[in-house]
């Protein structure tokens, strides 16, 4: 056998072992529902934030929590769920359009180690308006 | 209706460049098409080639400077002139401006495709004809991206920025400002986010493009050698702009890793972020390739390999486009573009020349000459290609991962990032980068052909008995204990010392020939860098509010941020730490934080570092770090909370209260407010009823608080009263302080209270949340990214002379 044929096999066997992985350490997208059903398991979930329900954060007692409600994206049957996030309270919170939280159900809360905000502010920006 | 004001010629003009841009590229490829067939008609062709390509990079010119104008004079009529700019904005971020949109960024990439052009033109010679008419197919594709033209029915190519007038914009067209012909005196541009307007953006998008835009010049000659069947005369010309590429893109990746750094706030310099992996594969790729058709040069092995990876450099910088342009990324990556309807153009713009590359190459694959003999296992060609090979998996591992969302898109799929996207990269790439650097460290005392290995072992052992004292060294004084990263700091140390051993003994010193090795070192220290201020990075703003969140689970503790009182002083890593305060200049909030360091207690104050709010109602409220740098450690800090208004402090309010905060209380128990200690210490019944106007058939009962600030002891004595079974209690106020107590519960059992504790707005200090990091020893990356910039120069400068 030539060296470039053992070469080749390494190739195949670490690009396979690289799609193995991927595939194995991902999350999957849900929503708070199935998230509900395996407690033991971290999702990302797609929601909007319930501006209707109270947010508390109080960085004088404790800096990284932050407690917020949110209504996740299914279509038929949308659940809104306390937050919490063991994290600062991203600024401007009020503005994001879609919150992408990654964690887990403990009990009726979702414990979320992280957020990602999809705001409307950052690439899309305002409307055209007279100037004052 | 009539507007007034409007400038609607200048944007016909534009318009007219654009169309004559596509219309020449496409000419000029067509033409020297032809002229790259050896015939009687070739010089008239190549005539027709040649002044259609000036054409074209006069026609694209003329689009710059068209927009510029505009952007110049803002005319806000245009809906690109308006989304990206503003009447406020400093004159210097014009050129941000230009190429904050993607049809700016789409015409920056044309423009250097065009300057390339220019000098090829009269630099290739006999590889003018296939050279240009590759990259004039190139520009006609770029082109097109700006036509703006529907063609059956709904199907838009391109988006124009010089037809798309602000009032007929889908998105705004029923707003009533248009009915007003005059409402160009109104109104004012969207202007340039205020992220993006810092020297950063002027000078890292230019060069990333140029970058991008060099890699189209390996990819045009070795499609020009496969179609000529030239196989291996195209190497020598292409070899200087390849390794150009490598220079250019490989600087304008760390630039923008040096802008995250500086004045992002995702606390370091490289996050994996698509965006990035997106540049950083293309050029992994095109390392690869480089090296591959030097050995081709040299001895003509590799042939097949060095072709399939400068088309797939192309590719992938196309493939990136596509991935960051169409919006597939959603929710992945911070800063993808938003998708402007043109994703399947793009898509057909990949697919065509990935196809055009497989294509030629499978037609060639037979007449391609082929070397016989196997590679020795004590040469160089045979392990630069190993090195090739493995950053062809590194990238191939990197490129899969980031493609997920494309994943999730053909086979429907619901697959999300892992938690820990970094250690999952880092995991996979931390043994390539090993293996790539100990192959940097040998390559070169390895002699093409074949090497004796008595001789190969001894001219490399000095600088692995050197490396491998000063990795124990380094391991010693930054208490590594992780193998891996043992590894990677010695193979590192060795590719700089073993490098540096080359050019002073193999190369007598001749600093001529010496770029391959001074770039290999540069890119021994990087990896070095990267290692040491990435594992060793040191987040020191940990929760030190005394709280205990551990209680929620191992796995959910996330106390990175410390809160900091306004004059409190909080211990913080090696140093103490004081928010002096706020203070406004423009749109920016200052936070001032002192670092102070302990001696003999007292405190020695060291720096100050303040990071900062931009504050932007409309755009978005966003934070950039502050980093202090020193020279073997960097301090970085970010604000992650703060209030954007301080808190109230105006005249007429300072005397009100804050709302009151309701404590239950044991005897003994101790509560803070901002300005003091209170302790509960005792009820009492038996007191003078008559100081609180009490009727005898009042039931009473004193509580005795004790509050504490700094220089005074005051007492409280808030009273719980029931009078005809209603409570009406009397509070109790420390003025000093501006402290009221009330108290509206008691146990009768146990004698626990709940008292309600209020402050004066005066009282309540400004506070900040903020994370601090330390980076250790990042000053090596960037003085590997210079040593290899500078190194890569060299080696195409030496080039150049050569030939």
């Amino acid at each position: 056998m030539k060296k470039i044929h053992i070469l080749g096999i390494i190739i195949i066997a670490v690009a396979i072992g690289a799609i193995l992985t991927t595939l194995g350490s991902t999350s999957t997208y849900a929503n708070f529902t199935e998230a509900t059903q395996s407690p033991d398991n971290e999702f990302h979930v797609v929601g909007k934030l319930n501006k209707e329900k109270e947010m508390i954060y109080d960085p004088k007692t404790d800096a990284n929590i932050f407690t917020f409600y949110m209504t996740d994206m299914d279509t038929l049957n949308p659940t809104t769920k306390k937050v919490v996030l063991h994290k600062n309270k991203p600024q401007d919170f009020e503005r994001s359009e879609q919150i992408v939280l990654i964690g887990q159900m403990k009990g009726d809360e979702f414990h979320a180690s992280d957020i990602l905000m999809k705001c409307p502010s950052k690439y899309n920006d305002g409307k055209p308006q007279a100037a004052k | 209706m009539e507007y007034i004001g409007e400038h609607l010629l200048i944007g016909k003009v534009g318009n007219v460049f654009i169309i004559l841009s596509f219309v020449f590229a496409l000419l000029a490829s067509i033409s020297y098409f032809f002229a790259a067939r050896q015939n009687e008609e070739t010089l008239s062709w190549k005539k027709i080639g040649r002044w259609s390509f000036r054409i074209h990079a006069l026609s694209v010119i003329g689009i710059v400077v068209t927009l510029f104008i505009m952007l110049f004079n803002h005319y806000f009529e245009y809906e690109y002139v308006w989304h990206h700019s503003n009447k406020a904005m400093p004159m210097r971020y014009i050129l941000s401006c230009f190429w904050e949109g993607q049809e700016g960024s789409f015409l920056l990439w044309t423009f250097w495709h065009v300057v390339l052009g220019l000098i090829l033109q009269r630099t290739t010679k006999e590889w003018e004809a296939p050279v240009m008419s590759v990259i004039s197919l190139v520009q006609a594709f770029l082109a097109s991206m700006l036509l703006g033209i529907f063609i059956f029915g709904d199907n838009r190519i391109g988006s124009n920025p010089f037809t798309v007038l602000l009032r007929e914009h889908p998105d705004w067209a029923n707003i009533p400002l248009f009915t007003n012909p005059n409402y160009l005196e109104k109104i004012d541009g969207n202007g340039l986010n205020p992220l993006l307007q810092n020297y950063w953006m002027t000078i890292h998008p230019p060069t990333l493009f140029l970058g991008f835009a060099l890699t189209v010049v390996p990819f045009a000659y070795a499609i020009a050698g496969l179609w000529t069947r030239k196989f291996t005369e195209w190497l020598k010309p292409a070899l200087p702009w390849t390794f150009m590429a490598i220079a250019v893109l490989g600087i304008g990746i760390l630039m923008g890793g040096a802008w995250a750094y500086e004045a992002l706030s995702f606390g370091g310099f490289w996050a994996w972020d698509p965006v990035e992996n997106a540049s950083l594969v293309p050029w992994l790729t095109l390392v690869g390739a480089g090296h591959l058709m030097l050995i081709n040069k040299n001895k003509g092995q590799s042939l097949f390999t060095a072709f399939a990876l400068a088309i797939l450099t192309f590719v992938l910088i196309l493939y990136s486009t596509f991935l960051t342009r169409s919006g597939i990324l959603g929710e992945t990556s911070v800063h993808a573009f938003t998708d402007l309807g043109m994703s399947g153009q793009l898509l057909i713009y990949l697919l065509f020349f990935l196809l055009l590359g497989i294509l030629l190459l499978i037609m060639n694959w037979k007449h391609m000459p082929k070397v016989q003999e196997e590679e020795s296992l004590y040469s160089r060609e045979f392990w630069m290609f190993v090195g090739a090979i493995i950053l062809l998996i590194s990238s191939f591992q990197i490129m899969f991962y980031t493609s997920m969302p494309v994943w999730n898109k053909l086979f429907d799929l619901k697959m999300a990032p892992a938690k820990d996207v970094i250690g999952f990269y880092n995991a996979w790439q931390l043994p390539f980068a090993f293996l790539v650097t100990i192959l940097i460290a040998i390559g070169q005392f390895f002699k093409y052909k074949n090497t004796d290995p008595k001789e190969f072992f001894k001219k490399i052992t000095f600088s692995l008995l050197v490396s491998v004292l000063l990795t124990g060294l380094f391991s010693y004084i930054l208490s590594y204990n992780n193998a891996l990263y043992i590894l990677l700091m010695f193979s590192s140390i060795f590719a700089a010392v073993s490098n540096f051993n080359y050019i002073t003994h193999a190369l007598g010193g001749k600093i001529r020939k010496a770029g391959a090795s001074v770039a290999h070192i540069g890119f021994g220290l990087i990896m070095l860098g990267v290692l040491i201020s990435t594992s060793k990075k040191d987040i020191i703003s940990q929760n030190s509010s005394g709280k205990d969140i551990s209680a929620l689970g191992e796995k959910m503790t996330n106390n990175d941020n410390i809160l900091l009182t306004q004059g409190d002083t909080l211990p913080m890593g090696n140093y103490w730490v004081t928010f002096r305060g706020r203070r406004a200049e423009g749109i920016n909030v200052y936070f001032d934080v002192d670092y102070f360091t302990k001696e003999n207690n007292t405190y020695v104050k060291e720096f100050t570092l303040s990071p900062l709010f931009q504050v932007n109602p409309r755009m978005g409220n966003v934070p950039e770090p502050d980093t202090r740098h020193f020279l073997t450690f960097d301090v970085y800090t970010h604000v992650t909370y703060a209030l954007i208004d301080a808190p109230n402090k105006t005249e007429n309010t300072k005397d009100e209260y804050t709302a009151a905060k309701n404590v239950p209380m044991k005897r003994g128990d101790t509560v803070f407010s901002s300005n003091a200690i209170i302790i509960f210490d005792s009820l009492s019944t038996n007191f003078d009823r008559s100081k609180y106007n009490l009727k005898d058939d009042d039931i009473a009962v004193m509580a005795n608080i004790s509050v504490l600030d700094i220089r005074k002891k005051y007492q409280a004595n808030p009273v719980y009263v029931i009078r005809d079974n209603a409570i009406q209690p009397v509070p109790s106020r420390v003025d000093d302080l501006g402290l009221q107590f009330m108290f509206w519960k008691v146990d009768p059992q146990n004698g626990n209270i709940e008292i309600s504790v209020q402050e004066k707005k005066a009282n309540v200090r400004d506070f900040l949340v903020m994370q601090a990091m330390i980076f250790p020893y990042i000053n090596i990356l960037w003085m590997g990214c210079i040593v290899m910039f500078i190194g890569t120069l060299m080696a195409i400068l030496e080039r150049i002379r050569k030939s």
